[in-house]
């Protein structure tokens, strides 16, 4: 089995910034890690590799030259390989831009029996990257997937969620699915992965090596949709600590730091 | 501070460490207080392939050597020394193999402990001979095509727990300490029971247990080494595991200082941090340096051992003192700084102040170390 995972490389949202002049996220590689949802979906990809042990997994992300270092973090939990698709003229692509220039990226890599993309980024939460792929594929594609099963090497069963309704499919391959956050916990690296993963260096495409592409169609004049504009939320400036379940001694020491504040 | 670890070190030390924080943070308490043996972490660092970072390749282990094996219980240790110490003891049950088993008892039991299929423990005390080993009473007689061992030992790390035991038993009483062999014994053979389990101060989250052993039927193939060997297995093997107590007793040492810092950077006491008075500062920097200290001669040993060295019995106890010594002050101090919310569970620096007394007494108590390396040095004029 073929298997390809999309996973973003984002700006942890607890550090996240915007660029007021290009209406755009900063990126600073001190910052960015894989799209949490991205990892559930690469989750399934090492489950369904355990019970067909020939699979091969990619990986494909989109993004600055600087993503590969996280995208190393991929191959240290197993991946075969990774693609990052990279080129300046895609800077400001939307969802709907990102997802045509995906699409020709994966036709580019070859045929794919399982697609798998976490629902939604954490710095996007638009939810409609993994649909236009598929629909730029021409494949099916189920969102709000909870868990895949295979049922023979051509058939998948997948259990979609929402809101407290569950639903089981069977699904014929090829078949994109988005996959919900938090529907697995994600796997520990192996040992003989991170050596690996160390010298590895992900393969990267540019614009030039997708064939039949428009790259009018892309960056931020291709995309469909454009910021307008952006306010943040001004809160008052104050160092916040978060306390898990406190006990006694450690509301001790909450009290002495509210007292400071009053 | 830099130790120049190679790049596959650094990375055994980060995957420890990943595990150490993201897991073991999270259970050491409730483990400890319950007396769970952690088997489920034991299969999640063979998942990882840590349990055979110290075996040869050829083996289905890493390839690494006692550093790397230290590095791995070192940041274990800064969570919980009790599961390190259950890591460990399948170390100090497998060295034996290593370093005098037959091909034949390495490719059957080296290759399933570096898979983490197989645990295993080391079984030597007993109730009158702790640090006076050559004092055993355990005996082996051999009958046809076996040994035959009768006798009990005390104390012993993973003791039901492991599938792998390397026994020691006196073949020879007239000849003394050169009378005692070593045999591998697999759970599940006849005559080999198990006995009182110790509810132990420290380390509780690891299985300390009496192994009974009556008419037990050893097959003479696993006779470890020669007949009359046993002595020198059990020296040179202690001298290849002590730096591992020192790990343990380097990772309490830091993980206590962490969690020290952390709170008198947090604590306001007379409208300041507990980081503003001199008396504390003072404190953590004397836990800094005795820390960094005990890693330098762990890690100087480690490296003398796995390059070669042809002696390095009093490196391998100085290592082992000093990082024990260290744990235990730097534990009492951790406590000390944190004052109340030291010495109650909430935190977790109690707990590591009586998992580091155990370094002290372990693998040989401090004050036989200090013999041993006296003998040496005086030897060495």
């Amino acid at each position: 089995m073929n298997i390809l995972v999309c996973v973003k490389q984002i700006v942890n949202p607890d550090k996240i910034e915007y660029d007021s002049t290009t209406k755009t996220i900063k990126r600073s590689l001190q910052h960015l890690m894989n799209n949490p949802a991205d990892l559930n979906a690469l989750e399934f990809a090492l489950k369904l590799k355990d019970i067909y042990p020939d699979s091969q997994i990619y990986t494909l992300s989109m993004g600055s030259l600087e993503c590969r270092e996280k995208i190393k973090e991929l191959v240290e939990l197993g991946v075969d390989d990774a693609i990052l698709l990279s080129d300046k003229r895609l800077a400001g692509s939307d969802a709907s831009s990102t997802a045509y220039a995906l699409s020709f990226a994966i036709k580019t890599l070859g045929r794919f029996d399982l697609i798998l993309c976490g629902e939604h980024s954490l710095d996007g939460e638009t939810s409609i990257v993994p649909p236009q792929i598929a629909q730029y594929l021409g494949i099916c594609h189920i969102a709000s997937v909870v868990d895949i099963n295979p049922k023979d090497e051509g058939t998948l069963e997948v259990v979609k969620k929402i809101e407290n309704v569950m639903a089981k499919f069977e699904v014929k391959l090829p078949v994109l699915l988005s996959v919900k956050k938090d529907s697995n916990l994600v796997r520990f690296p192996k040992l003989s992965f991170m050596i690996r993963a160390h010298s590895y260096e992900p393969k990267v495409l540019t614009l030039d090596d997708l064939k039949d592409i428009d790259v009018k169609k892309v960056g931020l004049e291709g995309s469909k949709t454009a910021v307008d504009g952006f306010e943040e939320e001004m809160m008052e400036s104050t160092s916040c600590k978060i306390y898990e379940q406190a006990s006694a001694s450690e509301i001790e020491c909450l009290a002495d730091i509210i007292l400071k504040l009053i | 501070m830099d130790y120049f670890l190679t790049d596959n070190q650094k990375i055994i030390k980060r995957l420890a460490k990943k595990i150490s924080d993201e897991v073991i943070s999270k259970v050491a308490s409730k483990y400890d207080w319950e007396g769970i043996f952690p088997k489920d972490i034991l299969d999640l660092l063979a998942y990882t392939e840590l349990t055979g970072v110290y075996i040869p390749k050829e083996y289905g282990g890493f390839g690494g050597g006692v550093l790397e094996m230290c590095l791995v219980v070192e940041e274990l240790s800064r969570n919980c020394a009790g599961i390190a110490v259950s890591y460990a003891a399948t170390a100090l049950g497998a060295y034996p193999i290593m370093l005098y088993g037959t091909e034949n008892q390495k490719k059957k039991y080296l290759t399933r402990i570096a898979k983490g299929e197989a645990i295993a423990a080391f079984a030597l005390t007993e109730a009158d001979a702790g640090s006076d080993v050559s004092n055993i009473k355990t005996v082996a007689e051999k009958q046809g095509d076996f040994y035959i061992l009768n006798g009990n030992k005390h104390w012993i790390t993973n003791g039901a727990e492991a599938d792998i035991y390397v026994v020691f038993a006196v073949t020879d009483k007239s000849k003394g300490p050169r009378g005692i062999s070593a045999f591998i014994v697999e759970k599940g053979y006849e005559g080999f029971y198990f006995g009182k389990k110790e509810d132990k101060m420290g380390i509780r989250a690891s299985s300390t247990t009496e192994l009974i052993f009556e008419n037990c039927k050893v097959p003479k193939e696993n006779l470890l080494g020669r007949e009359g060997t046993g002595f020198i297995v059990a020296m040179k093997t202690f001298d290849r595991t002590r730096p591992g107590v020192a790990a343990m007793a380097v990772g309490i040492a830091q993980g206590a200082y962490e969690h020290a810092l952390k709170y008198a950077r947090e604590r306001i006491q007379f409208g300041q941090p507990l980081t503003s008075f001199q008396a504390i500062q003072h404190m953590l920097a004397d836990m800094y340096i005795n820390i960094e200290a005990a890693r330098s001669l762990l890690y100087s040993t480690c490296r003398m051992i796995d390059n070669g060295a042809k002696n390095y019995t009093k490196e391998s106890s100085a290592c082992k003192v000093f990082a024990s010594d260290v744990a235990m002050k730097v534990t009492v101090d951790a406590v000390q700084i944190m004052g109340g919310n030291g010495y109650v569970k909430d935190y977790p620096v109690e707990k590591m102040m009586r998992d580091a007394k155990v370094t002290q007494i372990f693998e040989g108590a401090n004050q036989i170390q200090r013999n041993i390396i006296a003998s040496e040095i005086v030897k060495d004029l």
